[in-house]
């Protein structure tokens, strides 16, 4: 089960490297079309200010085409640092956070944001991983302590560790809890 | 299944640009192997936009993503006859990119298509074959006519454009084959492996 926080950063990221994608296969497109063109025309007019002119496109297609492909892995890298960061939240705990969360009626954005939170990651992290604004993501970790009846990150964590501290841990021996869900051995 | 539990499980979704250029490829190589006839328009449209497809995904194999690249998956007959072992031995490693057996085949199909461009083009681009003078007259003769017949009597040309045609037209049965066998690996290896490698290379599904 992944959470309903998964939600818009991470549809918004494929979407975007979808695009990137689309865009670099016309360019190559285009840049083999250019190339071929100027070749035919170099061979029956020789060198003349159109051939040239072409020339020029075709090589700026292919170093377009270059700089969209890096730019394209910056897109997946990204994309793939917040999928980790969000996927690892996964087992007995995660399903523990889920529900607290969804108690708390936060939306899927502030999930996410409360989720990074969790994890560690700062104000700054947490924008860049999540293309927003920091001001944005302040308002938001404001609405989530708010919520949760917290004044900062410390205390929005420490909830979290008593939550853990009540769970039978995985591996230790304890009071058989039927209601609690327990991690499948790894 | 979303891309999150598909990873979670050792899955591997390909990036969207190893996808595309895998399946136009894949289509070029059917429809011009199989169904286009050689030497026309639509099997020469088609070759050119193969070309640009290889071109990209060769290039990507220099900045894509960490999986995509060729350092992710070298081509090695060590790594190849180990991977044999494995299967000998029914022991099943998850590799992070293309399997060493699997490495070597798209290595070779990536050089057979390289292969199947370079002699298109050089077949393609032959000076003036017959029927195509873009509209053009040479200026100094301004006789056509003249043109074919030094052509016709260029006879080293001649030959060097069936070897062209022999080896280009080999190459394409060669890359019919070396697809089968491509196939016949991917689901031999799902099969091993108890995991749809072909999910991989559609996409990251419907959440
Ligand atoms: C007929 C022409 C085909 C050619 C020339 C071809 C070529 C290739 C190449 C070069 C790769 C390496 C991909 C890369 O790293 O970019 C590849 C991978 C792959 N192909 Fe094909 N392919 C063909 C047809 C197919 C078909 C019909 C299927 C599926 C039904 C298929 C399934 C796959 C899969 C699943 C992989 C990834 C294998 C892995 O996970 O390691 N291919 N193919
Ligand atoms: C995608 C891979 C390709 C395959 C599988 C393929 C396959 C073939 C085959 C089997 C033939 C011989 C057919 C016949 O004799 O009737 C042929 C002929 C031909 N191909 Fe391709 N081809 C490919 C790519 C290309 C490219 C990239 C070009 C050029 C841009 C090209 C240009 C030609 C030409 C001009 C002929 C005619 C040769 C002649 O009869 O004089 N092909 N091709």
């Amino acid at each position: 089960m992944t959470a309903p926080a998964a939600g818009g950063a991470r549809r918004g990221g494929r979407m975007r490297v979808n695009l990137l994608a689309a865009l670099v296969i016309l360019q190559a497109l285009c840049a083999v079309f250019f190339v071929g063109d100027v070749v035919a025309d170099l061979r029956l007019t020789g060198l003349v200010p159109h051939t040239l002119f072409e020339a020029a496109v075709a090589v700026a297609l292919i170093v377009g085409t270059f700089f969209c492909g890096l730019e394209m892995r910056r897109a997946i890298e990204a994309m793939r640092r917040s999928e980790q960061a969000v996927a690892a939240a996964s087992g007995a705990f995660g399903a523990l956070i889920e529900e607290r969360f969804a108690g708390w009626s936060l939306t899927p954005a502030e999930a996410e944001v409360a989720l990074f939170a969790l994890k560690g990651f700062d104000m700054a992290e947490i924008a860049a991983l999540r293309g927003a604004a920091p001001g944005t993501v302040r308002a938001q970790l404001a609405r989530v302590y708010g919520k949760a009846g917290v004044t900062n990150r410390s205390q929005f964590v420490s909830l979290f560790i008593e939550d853990l501290l009540d769970t039978p841990l995985v591996g230790l021996p304890s009071a058989p809890d039927p209601t609690a869900p327990r991690a499948a051995g790894r | 299944m979303t891309a999150d539990t598909a990873r979670a499980q050792g899955g591997r979704v390909w990036d969207p640009l190893v996808r595309l250029t895998h399946w136009t490829i894949a289509f070029a190589v059917v429809l011009n192997g199989l169904i286009v006839e050689g030497g026309a328009q639509l099997h020469i449209w088609i070759g050119y936009a193969m070309i640009a497809m290889l071109g990209l995904r060769l290039l990507w194999g220099l900045v894509g993503p960490e999986e995509a690249r060729f350092t992710a998956f070298p081509p090695s007959l060590r790594a190849a006859w180990s991977h044999i072992a494995d299967i000998r031995a029914g022991r099943h490693e998850e590799h992070r990119s293309h399997n060493p057996l699997g490495a070597l085949m798209a290595y070779a199909m990536w050089a057979t298509l390289i292969v199947m461009g370079v002699t298109g083009l050089a077949m393609e681009s032959d000076p003036f074959p017959e029927g195509r003078t873009y509209g053009y007259v040479e200026p100094e003769t301004g006789d056509e006519a003249q043109g074919a017949e030094e052509h016709e009597e260029d006879g080293e040309d001649e030959e060097g454009e069936d070897v062209l045609e022999e080896i280009h037209e080999f190459g394409g049965n060669l890359l019919l084959v070396l697809a089968a066998l491509h196939l016949a690996g991917v689901a031999f290896e799902s099969r091993r492996g108890g995991r749809n490698l072909v999910r991989g290379m559609i996409g990251p599904g419907r959440r």
